[in-house]
């Protein structure tokens, strides 16, 4: 909310700087955003002295200013006939934007050049006058700011309320909030009503029909008034905090609103068909034209303000164009209510129309305060637009506001807060924001909050309003003690830092995406319609096209991230991301979340260097950071398979990708990404990608590791090179070796596997070290060859081998 | 034999000659002088000739023998001397073979930070659902259907029950739906907003946090607070508390600390305050803790939540949010 300081001052004495009291707000919980100086458009308007006046050659109408403006003398051409040589007027120097939008500038004009502006009132947004230039006293010195010269100085603060400040949607809360924290007085404006003629019951009535939407309704009526501009007192009070003047009963209605935070509506009495007020719900499908011209369709749950005939208003929130207040209006009725806020909201909220009255309604305005505004706005009106008013006040109040009684604990205020204060120091924080305190004894307090404060409901509101006038900065820093109590990190933290580290380790970097992708990221990965990740959760209010479903697999996000990097060039590209993925369950129902973690090998396998020539990725790269990361984990019995089809992972590339297992639980799959795939996503390079089921990899962790001894005698090695179909999986031999259960064998080594002349077409080579080691003596030469002759012949036979001559 | 010395000691000495390396000089002189040297085998072959040849090819032997000594030592010296020589070796100035780094990315890194500091506090790490109920994500934090405080967060829904969480409170709610206190936990994870510009991306990242105990103040929370952001930032950093709204507690404060940037003395990052917003805290309301059945008039307890972003901006001194979500590998490798 903004607001002027000049205006604030018309009830509360501020004698500090305007800063100090920017931050005392802020510290008090209104937190003050911006201080500008109202005038500040006016820093090069300079006070001259016109010390000659000469015809313009070229207009009659115009003449040749010679001005004295402290640093020299300016040449202006100026059209007012006001100007006498000796006058001091305001001379707009080159440069200065103007309250009304000029800016002015050095120009030709007629020919003749003009070094600046001469203002009247009403360009420099003093005041009416128009006619002629203002000229200012005698006492101001050439060269010196009109703005100083005038003593003209506002300060507009920018105050960001809180939701549950509704009382201080209002020059009068502000100011009271000020009156608090300066220890002053606030004044109230001094309302007094002529007693007025014939009695507002005789000439119109309110029922409300839907009490339980309004809580109270009052109304004056006014008539004989004469339409017309505001006067400038009372437009420039709107303007200065930024609302626009449309006349001068209308005016009076925002000002009251501004003041009091009470929104009012003033009514064409003679536009309202029976001459009487009914507060009814809508019936369902109802048209209604809006004072801004838009023509909507209502609905039952509404309030509408009704002439006896039809609707003339949407209570509360925006008033219909059929009963506005216009030039030839006579007689007006002043509406001040009080509607239940939920109905306001859900109204404002439906029709999308937030205005300044839903605004404050919504919050809560001050049920007693209805009255003070209504006569403050006739007292207005009578002084603006002038008329008569009938006598008394019409005031339906169905639903009357209890006065809330709150008994708040001394002990349990200073326990919450952590503070020692007394019941009296307490009684006097609250009393200093007109709140009615009575101490019962030295641990209870009485407290009665005055109806503005809708949000005042419970004890911890009140230590709340304690705690801020005593200030948050006077409260002690302490220390909780609490017993030492400590828990084992649940299972997925260490998890997810060790996969980190992995990963990190090997070169690869993490990202983060968004949560949400597009909806055709399934149709560029040809996932099939039946595939468990078209189960998609969709936003109904998606921000982009790019955001409307949460994302089902992280290698959409992958992928589109080596897009942004390739279109910057950035060929070479380790990346990973750790996060959840989201499938559809039941309408209404939360969905499952899956954590998932996957990556992504493209370009160069090593950084490029002299050392070596580029190489570029392949399977077996990112097959080892899978090893790796598995490993870290100590995952067990990890194996690799080639899959049996392609349908759960149709982005991969066939023969060049495998599904990974711990034993026969599936963790995910590693491998290249097709062609096809690729070209969805516009690329063209080869790209390796992993991607791992987190919470299933959680599952199958061995947290157990355990020493084991090893021999201390030397190993032997011996070779074994096979020829055999190059369909044979090398995994089978070496799973087939260890399977022949011969201790002897501590490790199989595969240390070349060559396919290629001399080796026949169909046929590959796999060379295997077999390690011998026993672990309780040195074993014999004659020993391992006499256990590797006969572990070779049973390879042979069992893989249709041969051995590959040396 | 004669003829054999003659060659052995000839070859011997021509290697010598070439450049060779400190293995290559030791390898030759284990070849001709070691136990089973050449040299070596000549001697011992000398038993085998008849009896008038011995003393001269013995004499013979031995002259090559101290001779081939003399060459090798020399050349082990000479060697040594070459190799203080500032030109010889490898240019030490070339780049080692490269190992990529990889890095985590700054909001994990940020992150971490939060949570160590505070597990060092004694507070439990957990996390909570990204896709929330209606119920966990508003109504137990006592924001009601109909409340204008819904308006302070803009929200994607899924459907009329189900949004994507704005904040990270619901793990508050569901950490006390399952256990009495005393309570402490941080709750780091994604929450998302409708809401797109230099400062604000769709989703991000907050840590909230949760101490429930008897007696816990106001103070108490000034004081965790304190040390976190003295270590977080560094000791020296001012910290504030003022007033604020949170509908989940009461009372409420926004907490600034003193800009990193200039420190206090006002600049672009701060506005020009001096202070910078970095989290926002409270006593837990007590209709928060009616929600999870706490008894409230034996318990208070104090929560906060930050933005993990602002406080990476600031520590990393990243102007534009946006760059922690565009992946750039050239961003990423600076972290």
């Amino acid at each position: 909310m903004k607001v002027s300081l000049s205006w604030l001052k018309d009830y509360v004495d501020v004698d500090v700087d305007v800063n100090q009291l920017a931050h005392a707000l802020t510290m008090t919980g209104l937190e003050v955003e911006s201080v500008t100086d109202q005038y500040a458009c006016l820093d090069s308007v300079v006070v001259g002295r016109i010390v000659d006046i000469s015809p313009h050659p070229n207009a009659d109408k115009l003449s040749i200013c010679n001005v004295d403006a402290g640093e020299g003398f300016r040449s202006i051409v100026c059209g007012a006939p006001n100007i006498r040589v000796g006058n001091l007027v305001p001379v707009a120097l080159p440069g200065t934007e103007l309250p009304s939008g000029i800016t002015v500038r050095e120009a030709a004009i007629r020919g003749e050049m003009s070094h600046g502006m001469l203002c009247s009132e009403a360009e420099l947004g003093l005041g009416d006058a128009t006619s002629g230039i203002l000229i200012l006293s005698d006492t101001a010195r050439p060269g010196t700011r009109v703005k100083a010269a005038m003593s003209l100085s506002d300060t507009l603060m920018e105050i960001d309320l809180t939701p549950n400040r509704s009382d201080c949607l209002s020059f009068l809360g502000i100011a009271r909030e000020i009156a608090a924290i300066l220890k002053k007085d606030l004044n109230y404006p001094k309302i007094q009503l002529p007693s007025g003629d014939r009695s507002v019951s005789e000439q119109t009535s309110v029922i409300i029909e839907a009490p339980e939407h309004c809580f109270r309704y009052a109304a004056r009526l006014i008539s004989g008034v004469k339409i017309g501009t505001s006067p400038f007192w009372l437009r420039s009070r709107l303007e200065s905090i930024g609302l626009r003047s449309i006349n001068n009963v209308v005016d009076v209605t925002n000002f009251v609103l501004m003041e009091y935070g009470q929104p009012l509506h003033a009514f064409d009495f003679d536009r309202l068909e029976e001459h009487r007020i009914v507060v009814r719900t809508a019936k369902e499908g109802e048209q209604f034209t809006t004072l801004d011209g838009v023509e909507r369709k209502l609905s039952s749950d509404m309030l509408v303000i009704c002439d006896g005939r039809k609707p003339v208003a949407l209570a509360g929130v925006i008033g219909g164009l059929n009963s506005e207040v216009v030039t030839e209006t006579k007689n007006i009725l002043i509406e001040s209510a009080y509607f239940n806020p939920i109905s306001i909201r859900r109204t404002a909220k439906r029709l999308g129309l937030k205005t300044e009255s839903s605004h404050r309604f919504e919050r809560g305005v001050d049920p007693r305060g209805v009255i003070s505004a209504l006569d403050r706005a006739a007292r207005l009106m009578l002084e603006t637009a002038g008329g008569s008013m009938a006598k008394g006040v019409i005031d339906e109040y169905p639903r009357p506001t209890s006065q809330r009684v709150i008994s708040l604990s001394v002990s349990r205020t200073n326990r919450l807060l952590g503070t020692k204060l007394s019941a009296v120091a307490i009684a006097d924080h609250l009393g200093s924001i007109e709140l009615n305190v009575k101490i019962s004894d030295n641990d209870h307090l009485e407290v009665t909050p005055p109806t503005f404060r809708v949000d005042l409901e419970r004890p911890v509101d009140l230590m709340e309003e304690v705690a801020r006038l005593e200030g948050y900065d006077k409260i002690a820093t302490t220390y909780p003690i609490a017993p030492v109590t400590s828990n084992k990190p649940i299972q997925r933290l260490p998890c997810r830092k060790s996969l980190f580290a992995s990963l990190a380790g090997c070169g690869f970097s993490q990202i983060i995406t968004y949560s949400f992708i597009a909806e055709r990221s399934c149709d560029q990965l040809l996932v099939s319609s039946d595939d468990s990740r078209r189960r998609m959760v969709r936003i109904l209010n998606p921000l982009t096209e790019d955001q409307t479903v949460m994302r089902t697999s992280l290698i959409p996000g992958l992928l589109n991230t080596m897009v942004h990097n390739r279109n910057q060039n950035n060929e070479d590209l380790k990346i990973f991301e750790s996060g959840k993925v989201f499938f559809h369950t039941k309408e209404d129902t939360l969905p499952e979340e899956v954590e998932m973690i996957s990556g992504l090998w493209t370009g160069s396998r090593r950084e490029r260097s002299w050392h070596a020539g580029a190489t570029t990725v392949d399977f077996y790269d990112i097959k080892g950071v899978v090893e790796r990361m598995l490993d870290g984990l100590n995952v067990p019995s990890v194996h690799f398979r080639k899959p049996g089809d392609y349908a759960r992972i149709p982005y991969l590339k066939r023969g060049y990708s495998a599904e990974i297992f711990s034993g026969e639980v599936y963790l995910g799959e590693v491998g290249e990404i097709s062609v096809d795939v690729l070209k969805n996503f516009d690329l063209n390079k080869p790209v390796f990608i992993f991607d791992l089921n987190f919470d299933i990899l959680l599952s199958q962790i061995s947290e157990v590791k355990s020493s084991k001894g090893f021999s201390r005698f030397p190993a032997v090695s011996r070779d074994l090179a096979l020829i055999l179909d190059n369909t044979v999986e090398v995994q089978g031999i070496t799973d087939y070796l260890k399977g022949l259960g011969e201790d002897l064998i501590e490790y199989i080594e595969i240390f070349d596997v060559y396919e290629g002349k001399p080796i026949p077409q169909g046929k590959k080579s796999v060379a295997f070290r077999i390690i011998y080691r026993s672990p309780e003596k040195t074993l014999e030469d004659a020993e391992v060859n006499d256990l590797h002759e006969e572990i070779s012949k049973k390879v042979l036979e069992h893989f249709k081998a041969e051995l590959r001559p040396s | 034999m004669k003829a054999e010395l003659e060659k052995i000691e000839k070859e011997a000495l021509a290697l010598l000659k070439t450049d060779l390396s400190l293995d290559e000089i030791k390898a030759l002189q284990v070849k001709y002088l070691g136990r089973k040297g050449l040299i070596t085998g000549c001697l011992r072959n000398i038993s085998s000739l008849p009896q008038e040849e011995r003393p001269k090819i013995g004499l013979l032997a031995n002259k090559v023998k101290k001779l081939l000594e003399e060459a090798f030592r020399k050349a082990l010296k000479e060697y040594s001397a070459k190799e203080k020589r500032p030109e010889a070796g490898i240019d030490v100035t070339l780049p080692g073979r490269p190992l990529l780094r990889g890095t985590l990315h700054p909001i994990t890194q940020i992150m971490r930070e939060i949570s160590d500091i505070f597990s060092r506090l004694g507070f439990e790490i957990l996390e909570g659902p990204d896709i929330e109920s209606d119920y966990y994500n508003f109504e137990a934090l006592n924001l009601p259907k109909d409340h204008p405080a819904r308006d302070m967060q803009d929200t994607f829904y899924i459907s009329e029950n189900v949004v994507l969480r704005t904040h990270t409170s619901p793990i508050q709610i569901r950490t006390m739906e399952k256990k009495q206190p005393p309570i402490r936990m941080i709750g780091p994870g994604k929450a998302y907003r409708v809401d797109s510009d230099i400062s604000h991306t769709p989703m991000f990242h907050q840590a909230e946090g949760l101490m429930v105990d008897e007696n816990v103040s106001f103070g108490d929370l000034k004081g965790m607070l304190t040390i976190f952001v003295h270590q977080m930032f560094d000791e020296t950093t001012s910290i504030r508390f003022r007033p604020s709204f949170f509908p989940f507690t009461e009372p409420s404060a926004e907490v600034d600390i003193e800009c990193v940037i200039c420190r206090g003395k006002g600049c672009r990052v701060c506005s020009h305050t001096g202070w910078l917003e970095i989290l926002g805290a409270g006593m837990v309301d007590p209709a928060v803790f009616k929600y999870v059945g706490y008894d409230t008039d034996r318990y208070t307890g104090f929560a906060f939540g930050m933005g993990i972003e602002r406080i990476a901006m600031l520590r990393y001194g990243i102007e534009d949010i946006r760059k922690l979500y565009e992946n750039d590998i050239r961003f990423l490798h600076q972290f």
